[in-house]
């Protein structure tokens, strides 16, 4: 066996923690992600029977973003299981009340309901910023594709990166620029 | 006032030039790299002369060269996909207080004028790019803002309405359509 087969086949038997930055991701659209990690479905091991799933650490919560005028219309159904316990929460009020509540739904449910499910969220741990405890951050060994772009803002670029950049309009002869 | 030369004498030229500067604001400009036209003040013995000349764009030397013979829009003739997160090129298209320009200045075509000017509010509203002010570049944009306004948001770009054509054929009813 080489040296790099031997090195796979460690981290398929171990539990390895990998890192996901929620930086602008779609909770929806990265939940599914985050849960293929969780359930070991990555492994050529993978069986439903053999437990083999990882830890992923997920940072930066708070930063997530959602299209258009999702943060509105979505919104999460809770019951009490009293008559009249009912309550409807938008996403922007869960997210402000816990900002890791909207992403740790979106995994919890791209999982099927089976009895791992609930052990599978144990292996999940969330963040709503950049600051992990170093027992946690020194197990990790592998970061996760972010799925979307992290958009640049224009304050980004310097004042002279935004003048050098090719133009594609000029101004008219006799136009005053404000 | 342009391309004419004013003379004044000497001696009613400090009563007269507050005035007469601050009643046209709009087109006299003193500092040199913000306007495209500028004030040149050349005075000889008990004359001044006060010259208004158009100055060079700032965009003259990073201005991409083009076919001239095309009649397509600055955009269309691009061929590039644009997305409201492109901000070096949405900036071109605002005024140093973050409002779009209009279609006067820009001189592209309806669509592109409704997809770019839509892409700025995109823009805007994701908090990538509010204005051009010195100021802007310190505050944070989502600071401010409230509810659901204060979250990270993306655009899907496939949603901006092209603009009604106006030369469009009217679509015929039937007249004995009673019901």
């Amino acid at each position: 066996m080489t040296a790099l087969g031997r090195v796979k086949q460690w981290n398929t038997f171990a539990r390895t923690w990998h890192l996901f930055d929620a930086k602008w991701q779609n909770p929806i659209e990265s939940g599914p992600t985050v849960a293929k990690y969780l359930q070991g479905l990555h492994k050529p091991i993978f069986h439903p029977m053999s437990e083999c799933g990882d830890h992923v650490v997920v940072i930066n919560t708070k930063d997530i973003a959602l299209p258009g005028d999702e943060w509105r219309l979505r919104v999460y159904f809770h019951h009490t299981g009293y008559p009249g316990g009912a309550s409807w929460t938008k996403a922007w009020e869960l997210h402000d009340k816990d900002p890791t509540m909207v992403m740790k739904k979106a995994v919890y449910i791209a999982m099927d309901g089976t009895l791992q499910r609930r052990y599978n969220m144990l292996r999940l741990h969330l963040f709503a910023d950049e600051r992990v405890p170093d027992e946690i951050m020194q197990n990790v060994t592998n970061q996760i594709k972010p799925l979307r772009y992290v958009p640049p803002s224009l304050y980004d670029y310097s004042e002279e990166e935004i003048e050098k950049f090719p133009k594609i309009v000029d101004y008219p002869h006799d136009y005053v620029i404000r | 006032m342009f391309g004419r030369i004013i003379s004044f004498s000497a001696s009613n030229l400090k009563a007269l030039l507050p005035a007469s500067i601050s009643r046209c604001t709009r087109q006299l400009h003193i500092t040199a790299p913000v306007a495209v036209k500028q004030i040149i003040e050349t005075r000889k013995d008990k004359q001044l002369i006060i010259e208004g000349v158009y100055m060079n764009s700032p965009r003259e030397e990073t201005l991409l060269r083009h076919n001239e013979d095309s009649d397509a829009c600055a955009v269309c003739r691009l061929n590039v996909e644009i997305k409201h997160t492109d901000v070096l090129i949405l900036s071109q298209f605002i005024r140093k207080d973050g409002c779009m320009l209009p279609r006067r200045i820009t001189g592209l075509c309806r669509l592109q004028q409704r997809r770019i000017g839509n892409m700025v509010a995109m823009a805007n509203k994701a908090g990538l790019m509010t204005s051009l002010l010195p100021r802007a570049r310190e505050r944070d944009p989502y600071k401010r803002r409230k509810e659901h306004l204060k979250f990270k948001v993306y655009y899907d770009e496939s949603t901006i309405k092209p603009p009604k054509d106006p030369f469009a054929p009217r679509k015929l009813v039937p007249k004995d359509n009673w019901f």
